[in-house]
């Protein structure tokens, strides 16, 4: 199968930029810098020497800058959109709070893409559902916008987004064009709310009373480690296979390339087996969730 | 390729003829241990060591590289391997080093690692003296050491030397060799069938029992945990193993603050924050945050995890690890014959 956007066979394997040296990054420039929240950067990047990336949505990035050094990144945006790529960094640390103090015009490196993304033959002519806990947005709004840009390819498209409190939202134009929009069932919910907040408050798993999710629905979650295991009981009552369920998992990783064993699972490395994996695939593999 | 004798007072001379060639690095004393470094001197070389305290993968992976140089905005990498003779290496590290190879070869070929791997020339060593942790007799005992150049054999009255490949082969000009004999021959067989029945320790069952075992006993807590329960997670039995290979990578600064290397350092899954991430606002997520679990990880990596892809397991019987262990709980004989009859 041929994806157009990338004008690459749809397999998922992308290379790395510099087959010699696995680990020199290529130079990007931030082309706009968005304050997602208090603790949250959203950079819109384009490689600098006027190229066009091609990856596949939930696919990773290095994400580096000099003399503070490299984190991995999920990709934010979809191949489908311009020469340019979106990444949401959160500041936790020592590389995330330096990236985050840089402005538009300023460099930024990168190594990737990285790893194995969503699984487009499997998801295409399927109903699809997304469960996006906090950051966990970012990787999925790569296919989420994929999803929008090639609707005719899906049927139908259920997001399901949960925030902390409705200061934690991100995406806020997304988000406003999602629950205006006929192309997605988009359901929303708050752990805590606030005197602004009209929606739903509670867990994510308390969003599925709301939508009457079919057993035959492709589901991919992607949030915080201690999310998929309710998320995954719930898709257990709907009756959904785990051979329908694709978790997006986060892990430590230093090298991106399956060497620095940081993010090993079992006989898996998140970096090149995943960070997409079906769960049918893991969910026998201690540790993985 | 060829086998060829040279004598005991015509050995010192070949040595200091490749010194002249180029770096040769060989086991030498430090202070009661041994240790690979550069030769200074063909007499500093003491083939009869048991085992050294780190193994001949720093040669290629040194404990600490830089990746990439920068200033300002420019980068570039640091690939600069050096050509080196690496003499006096047992089956058991070859055997290591075979494992490393791969794994830095497959999916995604590592130059940083390959480019020095490729520059080095090993001379292979029949084991004079076994360790008193070692157990290599009885581990892997399906995997075949390869990937030397030569080997090289004490006999009574000189050594045997086998070349393998092209580049052993063209270490032969250096010293005055001569074609081995039929008898010769048979007696480095014998030699090099001693050490193997010296070994103090020996697992008692078979790399596919003993993967099988491991890997059931996941979830058996209380085993791991208590095994643990001594460990300090300092990290010193992946310091100190020869087919470990996990790193970290961190920027430095230079002086200018405007320049600055990218470096990896060995790293070591016992360490409490090996497979730790920020959350952001303080909160963390580590996914082997008990040390009984970061035990269990290294054993199941050196006895299961890696043996489809290494062909065997990924523990060769060196002892380092036993050896290195303060609190003296790391020496897989022990964890693993337990493990076995539990």
């Amino acid at each position: 199968m041929t994806c157009n956007c990338c004008s690459s066979n749809d397999t998922n394997d992308t290379k790395i930029f510099d087959s010699k040296n696995l680990f020199l990054p290529k130079e990007t420039k931030i082309v706009k810098v968005i304050q997602s929240t208090q603790l949250e950067r959203h950079f819109t990047l384009r490689l600098a020497d006027g190229g066009k990336m091609k990856f596949y949505p939930g696919q990773i990035l290095e994400v580096s800058l000099h003399g503070y050094g490299e984190i991995p990144i999920g990709l934010a945006s979809s191949p489908t959109r311009e020469n340019t790529f979106d990444i949401v960094i959160r500041s936790t640390g020592r590389v995330s709070t330096a990236i985050n103090q840089l402005k538009e015009g300023d460099s930024l490196f990168i190594r990737g893409p990285l790893g194995h993304g969503f699984d487009l033959p499997v998801l295409r002519n399927n109903n699809i559902l997304i469960v996006a806990g906090g950051i966990g947005l970012c990787p999925t709004r790569s296919l989420i916008q994929y999803i929008m840009d090639r609707r005719s390819e899906f049927k139908r498209f259920s997001l399901f987004y949960g925030s902390r409190d409705p200061s934690q939202q991100m995406f806020l134009d997304d988000l406003s064009n999602w629950r205006g929009s006929a192309d997605v069932e988009f359901h929303e919910t708050v752990d805590k709310g606030d005197a602004t907040w009209k929606g739903n408050v509670g867990v994510i798993t308390t969003l599925f009373k709301k939508a009457n999710i079919a057993p035959d629905t492709k589901v991919i979650i992607c949030g915080p480690p201690v999310m998929f295991k309710f998320v995954i009981k719930e898709l257990d009552s709907v009756g959904i296979s785990h051979k329908n369920i694709f978790v997006d998992l986060e892990r430590r990783m230093k090298c991106g390339l399956g060497k620095c064993g940081h993010c090993q699972i079992n006989d898996k490395y998140v970096c090149v087996d995943g960070p997409v994996f079906t769960y049918s695939d893991i969910e026998n593999l201690e540790e993985a969730l | 390729m060829n086998v060829y004798f040279i004598k005991d007072q015509d050995f010192n001379s070949f040595v200091a003829k490749m010194m002249e060639s180029k770096k040769v690095v060989g086991p030498v004393t430090k202070k009661s241990k041994f240790v690979f470094a550069a030769l200074e001197a063909p007499e500093q070389l003491r083939l009869d060591y048991d085992v050294t305290i780190l193994p001949p993968k720093k040669e290629f992976f040194p404990t600490c590289q830089s990746l990439m140089k920068f200033q300002g905005n420019h980068c570039e990498g640091c690939i600069n391997p050096e050509e080196k003779i690496i003499l006096g290496v047992h089956f058991y590290d070859v055997k290591a080093i075979d494992m490393t190879d791969l794994l830095f070869r497959e999916k995604n070929e590592d130059w940083n690692y390959l480019a020095n791997r490729e520059a080095a020339t090993i001379i292979a060593s029949n084991i004079q003296n076994v360790s008193s942790r070692a157990f290599f007799a009885s581990v892997g005992k399906e995997v075949t050491p390869k990937g030397h150049d030569a080997f090289l054999t004490k006999l009574k009255s000189g050594y045997l030397f086998e070349t393998l490949t092209a580049k052993g082969e063209n270490l032969v000009k250096f010293g005055k060799f001569e074609s081995a004999s039929d008898g010769q021959k048979q007696e480095a067989r014998s030699v090099n069938d001693v050490p193997l029945k010296k070994c103090a320790e020996a697992l008692k069952h078979s790399s596919k029992e003993i993967a099988g075992k491991v890997r059931k006993s996941f979830a058996n807590e209380s085993f791991w945990n208590e095994a643990a329960k001594d460990c300090f997670s300092c990290g010193s039995c992946n310091i100190v193993c020869p087919t470990c290979y996990c790193f970290d990578v961190q920027d430095d600064w230079n002086l200018d603050q405007a320049s600055g290397m990218r470096t990896r350092y060995w790293d070591g899954c016992l360490t409490e924050d090996f497979a730790c991430i920020s959350l952001g606002a303080g909160a963390v997520e580590n996914f082997r945050e008990h040390r009984g679990e970061r035990f269990r990880h290294r054993i199941m990596r050196k006895a299961a995890y890696l043996n489809e892809k290494l062909g065997g397991p990924a523990c060769v019987g060196c002892g380092r690890c036993s050896s290195a262990c303060t609190p003296n709980i790391a020496d897989p004989v022990n964890v693993i014959n337990k493990l076995m009859e539990a």
